[in-house]
């Protein structure tokens, strides 16, 4: 019975939501910011993926000899290090490393927080322990909490990762069970529930789809967060091993040459900024996008 | 109220337990003897041996921790291992420094934050809204270890204008004042952007609200429409945010600090916790974890004070 | 009126901290002004542990314990060393020194300086009940006598040659026996030297003030302070705009900036340190002589030396130019890629992967960048693996890596100082990184430590590191220079080869 009602309601249902999708990239496209931040995300997609194809050099080929070149210099556009690597290389291959790092960190503590957020959203009895739990999480400073974990993992990015995304699961969870506690109550989750509809169908097949526009939000600003603090782990020696081309890492070996290699800095410092403005940028405009798709499918 | 306050610190202690636990717990799976570390790469295996017996590290982990934990309730955080120096002592001597400059910090924050999000708000889709919205999410997007290089680069030894680096004196005293200038830019900025954002979406929402429509309506003055209807409203959710970012600031210390050479808690923890001081980190995460809840107490307080249909009977 | 508003607002905030950081903020004393007379600031980048010589073992506190205790002998500036403490010493036997002692010292506290303060000293220096970290230092010394009030009488069981360079290392500083009876000299220490404690301020920082009542003529400094700077950029910044005189154990890549600085004089000495590479004998590939030999060839070590701005020398031996046994002639392998690219491709070292272990320090990490690049450049695939001081110390010891980058600094400046706690059998699981078990080298570093005769050991030493060299159970990559940098107005700054230096000369212009 309870399938049979789901799947009567499952065209239009769906309809309707490619209709809503439709207008909320049509509201998110008028907005100019979102096309640079769009922009941006696309530039480094492409940069990440062609990363071979852009450029010919290798991002760890050493040249002790031809070190610490400024900006402009002819074969390295942004200059090289101080072991002679090429800068623009470096950053292209950064690109991978950073986008690597933020998406695997967002959906790490998504898996995390959507779990626990739905089980206690849904769930009177589980919800004390779980938010106490999250209480628990939120009180420990994050970078604090990421050194925490690296000093029982040992430094690498992939436990970088790891760090990230569990700082990320309490903010995650408190937004999942907001809007779980927020749907739990609409008619139709109660009329299926009285149809006799599973837990496990209801929360995954019609309460999570609801959660979506906040869950969708949230991991776009979480990104920039991400590649934020995969930086300032690194600044603290706690993150790429070398002579992976990562960003923060860049920054931090570059800031003994700051006085007289200022663009050993500069560069990597720009990179990061534009990118994690560019996740901000789009996080924000598909929050105004998607809150303005609510109010009007009301 | 008092029965808030009575089942929140009831909820910190049980918090406080849980953190120390898990404290504990990483700190000892975590590879790094603290022995060998005061051995250096010099000691022989019996240096070794020796440190770890003296500092009690042979004994069981379980026997290790109720101890520690019968110190915290007799007001004993124990002593580090490798100054043997009373953490309560460390702990204190330091905490004035961190707490200077998370204060001078969200001044910086709250400031910049509240003024131009309400300016952006009030004058809403104009070139300052716009420019102080890409100005905003440019702040959240700096790392502030880079940002503090710079600053010292332009102001601290170009310019010369403020000291490069070192605390020593509070911040309502001039030289304070100087000497927390950049480090509070630097850790500042982040948070002073949130606020921004906050502020403005706050007002907006606050702006077109119906009672202050039917307020102007009604022929109430602009000024005291926006004076005793929005900012009230507003501030709500603006609170909130600084209270989350005042504790967001305590954990950005650790690295402002290091930058700017500022001997706060911040510090102590790396220090502490590359030196696998255990009682160290201990006692600092601690500190940080209850100032962190009591700001968020303080700032649930505040909130119903200033919006009298909140309660929490 | 909006005015108005925020001003009371921000009064409300303003009283509210206010009030916050009052309860909490003792008032700290005011920082060092940068014009004060005969007043200096050293900045370090890690804190002191502790002021006991006994109980601390690091490069830090014993800046500062330099100033404060003084040793029985002492390395002039020719590297030999002379009495000091001391008066003269005598070897009636192999086994036993007999050290006369200088009269009239007096400690801080005004106890007098006798035989007893030794005695006290050495003995709690070994207890083990002590756990001091550098007990191993008087290991062989199996008694310590007072003979009269100003002889002491050290006893060994086996001869032990580098009996007196031990006596000059920091860690044997003598303390008052009274003052450490009484307190804790961790906190409050109490020496013999030109500098007694005064304070601690602002948490960390430890203040210093001239000893009037010294032995020798006092110091000219009236005052000294010792202050934290964790980022080396910033504490040079603070260099450059008066806040601190004084710097030391400089970074290559700060070198260029430092020069450029106008009122910032740097000094370099060629120093006792030496990094170096250290190959897991225990495992295979590295068991290979022309394994070893092929990474040799491999590295351009001169090459590298041009990277750090004057802070290394060249020197193809274990046993640096600075340090007593160096050898007078170079036996070891020169840089040749196309040699290591015959051995690699001959004896299929391209197959595996060598993982390479680096504890996370700039200097540590540089050097495995280098490396692992010019290890790929002959065909050997090389991993880093960076892990926190305090895990790569245990790691390390374990042998669980296949390469690694090591560093001595050898404070006694003798060669036995080195080969023995870095190469000999008995020191595996410590601090013989490379687990080499050679009997043969074994018993050149026992004889080094045994013969008290100086110009023997010089050739046993020099022996045992030619054979170092051939067998290659480490590849030394530079040996470290002294180096510091300091205000123009400072002068008479002298920094000794083993990095350690005294403000007992110093005066400001």
């Amino acid at each position: 019975m309870a399938a049979e009602v789901a799947t009567q309601q499952l065209p239009a249902h769906k309809k309707k939501k490619e209709v809503a999708l439709l207008k909320t990239w049509k509201r998110l496209i008028r907005n100019k910011m979102a096309i640079v931040g769009l922009t941006i995300i696309a530039l480094q997609l492409f940069m990440a993926l062609a990363a071979p194809i852009i450029v010919g050099v290798d991002p760890n080929k050493q040249n002790l000899e031809l070190s610490e070149l400024p900006i402009g210099t002819e074969g390295h556009v942004l200059g090289t290090d101080n072991y002679g690597r090429d800068i623009w290389s470096r950053i292209v291959y950064g690109a991978r490393i950073s986008l690597l790092v933020g998406i695997g960190a967002v959906s790490l503590g998504l898996v995390g927080g959507v779990i626990l957020g739905l089980l206690s959203g849904y769930y009177r009895r589980l919800d004390g322990i779980i938010m106490r739990f999250v209480d628990l999480m939120f009180a420990f400073p994050g970078i604090l909490l990421a050194m925490l974990i690296i000093a029982i993992l040992g430094t690498s990015l992939v436990n970088v990762v790891i760090a990230i995304s569990i700082w990320s699961i309490p903010t995650c969870a408190r937004i999942v069970r907001g809007s779980v506690l927020s749907i739990k109550k609409q008619e139709y989750i109660m009329a299926m529930k009285s149809l006799g509809a599973s837990d496990l169908r209801i929360m995954f097949k019609h309460v999570l789809p609801n959660c979506a526009a906040p869950i969708i939000v949230f991991a776009t600003m979480r990104m920039a967060t991400a590649i934020l603090s995969t930086a300032s782990l690194s600044f603290l020696g706690l993150g790429a091993q070398p002579p992976t081309p990562e960003w923060g890492a860049m920054i931090a070996a570059g800031q003994e040459y700051m006085w007289t290699s200022p663009h050993m800095i500069v560069v990597p410092g720009i990179a990061i900024m534009l990118v994690v403005f560019a996740f901000n940028v789009v996080g924000d405009a598909l929050r105004d996008a998607l809150d303005q798709g609510m109010s009007l499918d009301k | 109220m008092a029965g808030l306050i009575v089942r929140r610190v009831f909820q910190l202690v049980l918090l406080l337990i849980g953190i120390s636990f898990i404290v504990f717990m990483s700190m000892h799976i975590a590879p790094g003897d603290p022995a060998s570390i005061i051995g250096g790469p010099t000691a022989t295996q019996e240096d070794v041996e020796a440190i770890r017996e003296n500092l009690g590290l042979n004994e069981p982990l379980l026997t290790q921790y109720f101890d520690y934990l019968r110190g915290i309730f007799t007001g004993d955080l124990g002593f580090s291992y490798q100054t043997k120096q009373a953490v309560s002592e460390a702990i204190i001597n330091r905490f004035p420094n961190t707490l200077n400059l998370a204060i001078a910090s969200i001044m910086v924050a709250i400031v910049i934050g509240v003024t131009t999000g309400i300016i952006s708000a009030l004058k809403h889709n104009t070139w300052f809204d716009g420019l102080s919205t890409v100005i905003a999410l440019g702040g959240i997007s700096i790392p502030n270890f880079w940002l503090g290089a710079i600053l010292i680069l332009i102001f601290g030894v170009n310019l010369q204008w403020f000291p490069v680096g070192g605390l020593t004196e509070p911040f309502w005293t001039i030289e304070g004042m100087k000497q927390l200038a950049l480090p509070a830019i630097t850790l500042g900025t982040g948070s002073a952007a949130m606020i921004a954002r906050m502020s403005r979406s706050a007002m907006l929402e606050v702006i077109r609200a119906d009672y202050v429509r039917t307020a102007r309506a009604k022929g109430v003055r602009e000024k005291s429409v926006i004076m005793m209807h929005c900012l009230r409203n507003a501030m709500i959710p603006v609170i909130t945010v600084i209270g989350l970012n005042f504790g967001f600031l305590l954990g950005g210390t650790i690295i402002t600090e290091s930058v700017f050479a500022i001997n706060g808690v911040g510090r102590l923890m790396i220090e502490s916790i590359a030196a696998r001081d255990f009682p160290m980190v201990q006692g600092s995460v601690l500190l940080v974890a209850t100032l962190f809840v009591l700001v968020n107490l303080i700032v649930d307080i505040v909130y119903a004070f200033i919006d009298p249909r909140i309660s929490y009977e | 009126m909006e005015k108005k508003w925020f001003t009371s607002l921000l009064t409300v905030l303003f009283v509210l901290s206010l009030a916050l950081a009052g309860c909490s903020s003792n008032s700290s004393s005011g920082g060092s002004s940068g014009d004060a007379k005969q007043e200096l600031t050293y900045a370090t980048t890690s804190k002191v542990v502790g002021l006991s010589p006994i109980l601390t073992n690091d490069s830090v506190s014993s800046t500062v314990i330099e100033q404060i205790y003084e040793t029985l002998f002492v390395r002039n500036s020719k590297g030999e060393i002379v009495p000091h403490l001391a008066e003269s010493y005598e070897n009636p036997d192999e086994n036993t020194w007999v050290i006369k002692l200088k009269k009239d010292i007096k400690f801080h506290d005004g106890t007098p300086f006798h035989a007893e303060s030794v005695k006290y000293t050495f003995d709690k220096l070994k207890d083990p009940a002590t756990a001091a970290p550098r007990a191993s230092l008087l290991a062989p010394v199996s008694s310590i006598e007072v003979q009269d009030e100003h002889t002491v009488v050290l006893k060994t069981e086996k001869p032990y040659g580098p009996m007196l360079a031990a006596l000059t290392h920091s860690n044997a500083a003598i303390v008052s026996p009274t003052a450490d009876k009484k307190q804790d000299l961790m906190k409050d220490p109490v020496g013999t030297g030109p500098f007694k404690f005064s304070e601690k301020v602002n948490g960390d920082d430890i203040v210093l003030v001239k000893n009037e009542d010294y032995w020798q003529k006092p110091a000219k400094l009236e005052k000294i302070t010792f202050t934290v700077v964790p980022e080396v950029s910033t504490a040079i910044s603070m260099l450059q705009t008066g806040k601190v005189q004084l710097i030391d154990a400089l970074a290559p890549e700060l070198m260029p900036r430092l020069e450029k600085i106008k009122n910032v004089e740097t000094q370099k000495v060629d120093g006792t340190p030496v990094y170096y590479l250290a190959f897991n004998m225990e495992k295979a590939p590295m068991n290979d002589l022309k394994f070893r030999q092929a990474v040799s060839h491999a590295i351009n070590r001169e090459g590298y030396l041009k990277k750090l701005n004057g802070l290394g020398v060249y020197s193809n031996s274990f046993i640096g130019p600075e340090v007593f046994g160096h050898p007078k002639d170079d036996k070891g392998p020169k840089f040749d890629q196309e040699k290591a690219k015959e051995l690699v491709k001959a004896n299929g070292f391209d197959k595996k992967e060598i993982k390479l272990l680096v504890a996370n320090t700039a200097s540590y990490m540089n050097m495995g960048e280098v490396i692992q690049a010019q290890l790929k450049e002959v065909g050997i695939p090389a991993k880093i693996e960076t892990l926190e001081w305090g895990t790569y110390l245990d790691v390390s010891k374990t042998g669980d890596f296949d390469i690694t980058i090591a560093g001595w600094s050898n404070v006694t400046g003798d060669g036995s100082e080195l080969l023995f706690p870095r190469l000999h059998s008995a020191n595996i699981d410590a601090t013989n990184l490379s687990r080499y078990k050679d009997a043969e080298l074994d018993k050149l570093i026992d004889q080094s430590r045994s013969v008290v005769d100086q110009e023997q050991r010089l050739d046993i030493l020099a022996n045992a590191d030619e054979y170092v060299m051939t067998q290659l159970p480490v590849l030394p990559i530079y040996h470290g220079i002294a180096s510091a940098a300091y205000d123009k107005s400072v002068k008479g700054f002298e920094m000794e080869p083993t990095g350690q230096w005294s403000l007992y000369g110093v005066h400001r212009e």
